[in-house]
């Protein structure tokens, strides 16, 4: 059997069992993840539900074959240090993912905001037999003195060099170490038309996690103006909110700029712990989505000016000219494969 | 009884008294500003610090005006803008009463400096051509006071006249010179000039442009070596278009307020709490001398503030940071 059959074998087992909803070291996890409130239980088992239709759906395999991973081809012997970020539940799973399936030896740096969730997978798969080493902790100086040939973290260009500067005072990297950057804050979803199930896959799309992640919907384009929707907006979200509630509250900013809109007469939908504004500014606080009125020139206007702050731009079938865009549906249920930042990690871990 | 300008200006009053009128006043007379109070739920107020800042974008978006029955609103006509880059949006600032902002700017300026004493130079484009700038106002007001027809706007892409220092110097008054920042750094790459030694350069600000960036030292010390003056005698002034009064620094970055307006800085995530001393966040201002507009701003600016109550400004807040996933090193 070659490298590769076998690695994904290996994967694929250890990912099926950790899913497992009677796996007792993950339910174990969940439990400690919400005791100590750090996600809520509907996020995690919605994030959950997610990976494991990811996997029923052979997504790791496609995944592989879509980055040309090979035999020939993978990145075993690199030293890969991840640092991942804790603004969702396992938000560095996709990362711990492609980075054990490259082949590359994964030293993860968790997030002291999920450290059990991903923790337990990672316990897991060390345990299958892989010819790699797969080590994590939630303190990076135990990474001293690691000399990583790869870096991946999520941050904003201005943290950039706080992180270099820190890795590199504890010689957790080689000199030449490339280093994979993620500056993708939010997401696009055009809407051409309007109707119930569009509603619950635009309330999905802006409300899961509390809006947090680069994948969730920060601005919306719309044919039509929110004052128009709003009424059948505001049930859905509220029909949302029953069924999962808003686990963090904004600070008091978000309070703060429905006042400031209700003094200016912007149109918005307040609803105390969230805020949509009609807005073409470039949307820098959670709990906040914009909403512009516009057409698919508006879409391209405004993902040229927001640059890489811009992951994902959603639509409901539409394709619009010189931009890549996902089915509204997918923003919170991506193939296993999705490209971060326009990046497949496994492909650019094994160039 | 509405509280009058003189009022506003007089030291006597304590400033805490004039701030709780004139929010009453404006909360009550300006629409922009009643509706920011009421979304905010703002009740009865019993201290200036709990009077609310109302964000300084207001003026991009709409008018901002306070008018009573009896103010003279917009019969001046005047309207100050903010500088701006083509296809940016301005502010505007309406200005129903500008002897408000005259007495603001004399008596700001005799509160930190024996403004009879000074000629007033202005390396900075004249009146005629900006009759929007608060600023280039607030120099034409200054000049056209001034009693020895030795003030004026200079000429610009000009280096500066010797003839006419040496009539400044001969008049016995000193020289107070007016200037951006890259627009004084441009006057002496045209040819070194020292003035006389007890001149104030004051500087306006302008510290960025599409070209060049320097730090405020930096740019203080090109000054006083380039007009041969110490660094003390280089000051600076804050203000903006949205604003009727000034701050003027002359202790290196720290800036120093008229006494009829005071800073304080805020937490971003809360505008309605103000920072520990030393600690960054945005800049509030509350002016009283904006009587007609809205006296109560929170600015884009970042700052800190010490003890004493003077202020240094850090450039512009950036939320960037704010959303999205982020890898932390103190947090994560």
């Amino acid at each position: 059997m070659s490298w590769l059959k076998k690695h994904i074998e290996c994967v694929r087992q250890a990912a099926d069992k950790w899913l497992n909803p009677e796996n007792n070291v993950l339910q174990e996890a969940i439990r400690k993840t919400g005791d100590e409130g750090l996600f809520s239980r509907q996020d995690i088992e919605f994030q959950l539900s997610v990976l494991r239709e990811n996997i029923q759906n052979n997504e790791i395999e496609q995944w592989v074959e879509r980055a040309g991973l090979s035999d020939q081809k993978n990145a075993k012997d690199n030293k890969v240090l991840c640092l991942h970020a804790g603004n969702l539940p396992l938000v560095g799973f996709q990362t711990a993912l492609g980075t054990i399936l490259s082949g590359a030896d994964y030293y993860g740096k968790l997030s002291r905001k999920d450290p059990y969730l991903l923790g337990s997978f990672l316990d897991g798969i060390s345990k299958a037999g892989l010819d790699q080493h797969i080590q994590y902790t939630t303190d990076l100086s135990d990474f001293k003195g690691l000399q990583a040939d790869k870096v991946i973290f999520a941050g904003s260009e201005e943290s950039v060099p706080d992180v270099k500067a820190k890795v590199t005072d504890l010689n957790a990297t080689k000199d030449e170490a490339k280093y994979i950057i993620r500056t993708a804050k939010f997401s696009i979803a055009y809407l051409e038309d309007w109707n119930e199930s569009i509603n619950q896959e635009l309330v999905q799309a802006m409300l899961r996690y509390g809006g947090k992640g680069c994948r969730s919907v920060a601005v919306i384009v719309a044919d039509f103006g929110l004052e128009e929707v709003k009424e059948e907006l505001e049930e859905a979200i509220r029909r949302f909110w029953s069924e999962n509630p808003q686990h963090l509250k904004p600070a008091p900013d978000v309070r703060y700029q429905y006042a400031y809109n209700e003094a200016v007469q912007r149109k918005q939908l307040w609803l105390k712990n969230f805020l949509i504004q009609e807005s073409e500014d470039l949307p820098d606080t959670d709990f906040t989505v914009n909403w512009v009125q516009g057409g698919d020139e508006k879409v391209s206007k405004l993902k040229t000016k927001f640059g890489r702050k811009v992951q994902s731009v959603y639509t409901t079938g539409k394709e619009i000219a010189g931009i890549e865009t996902e089915d509204l549906s997918t923003a919170q249920r991506p193939n296993l494969w999705w490209k971060p930042d326009g990046v497949d990690v496994i492909e650019r871990l094994i160039k | 009884m509405m509280i009058t300008p003189e009022e506003i200006f007089d030291t006597g009053i304590p400033f805490e008294k004039k701030a709780l009128e004139v929010f009453e006043f404006q909360r009550n007379n300006n629409p922009v500003y009643q509706r920011f109070c009421q979304a905010l739920g703002i009740g009865e107020i019993h201290s200036a610090s709990e009077i609310p800042l109302l964000p300084i974008q207001a003026f991009k978006e709409i008018e901002v005006l306070t008018a009573s029955e009896n103010s003279k609103s917009k019969t001046q006509n005047l309207e100050f803008q903010s500088s701006g880059t083509s296809g940016m949006s301005r502010s505007r600032h309406l200005v129903p009463d500008p002897e408000v902002y005259r007495q603001s700017i004399i008596r700001g300026m005799k509160h930190f400096y024996e403004l009879d004493d000074y000629v007033i130079w202005a390396y900075t484009p004249g009146y005629i051509e900006n009759p929007n700038s608060s600023l280039i106002w607030m120099l034409n007001a200054l000049i056209e006071r001034e009693t020895s027809g030795l003030s004026r706007f200079l000429d610009l892409d000009q280096p500066i006249d010797h003839k006419e220092l040496d009539k400044v110097q001969k008049s016995e008054k000193k020289l107070m010179l007016f200037g951006a920042a890259f627009g004084l750094l441009d006057m002496l790459e045209k040819g070194e000039t020292k003035l006389p030694k007890d001149s104030v350069i004051l500087e306006t600000g302008g510290m960025k442009t599409h070209r060049r960036e320097i730090t405020k030292a930096a740019l203080h010390e090109k000054l006083a070596s380039g007009f041969g003056l110490p660094k003390s005698q280089v000051h600076s002034e804050y203000g903006m278009a949205e604003l009727l009064s000034q701050a003027y620094s002359r202790e290196g970055e720290w800036f120093e307020c008229v006494p009829w307006m005071k800073v304080s800085i805020r937490n971003p995530k809360n505008p309605m709490e103000e920072v520990e001393y030393g600690e960054e966040g945005l800049i509030g201002v509350m002016d009283l001398a904006n009587l007609y507009s809205c006296s109560f701003i929170l600015t884009g600016d970042k700052g800190l503030q010490r003890d004493d109550g003077k202020f240094q400004v850090l450039g512009r807040w950036n939320p960037e940071n704010l959303r999205g996933c982020n890898f932390l090193i103190d947090q994560d």
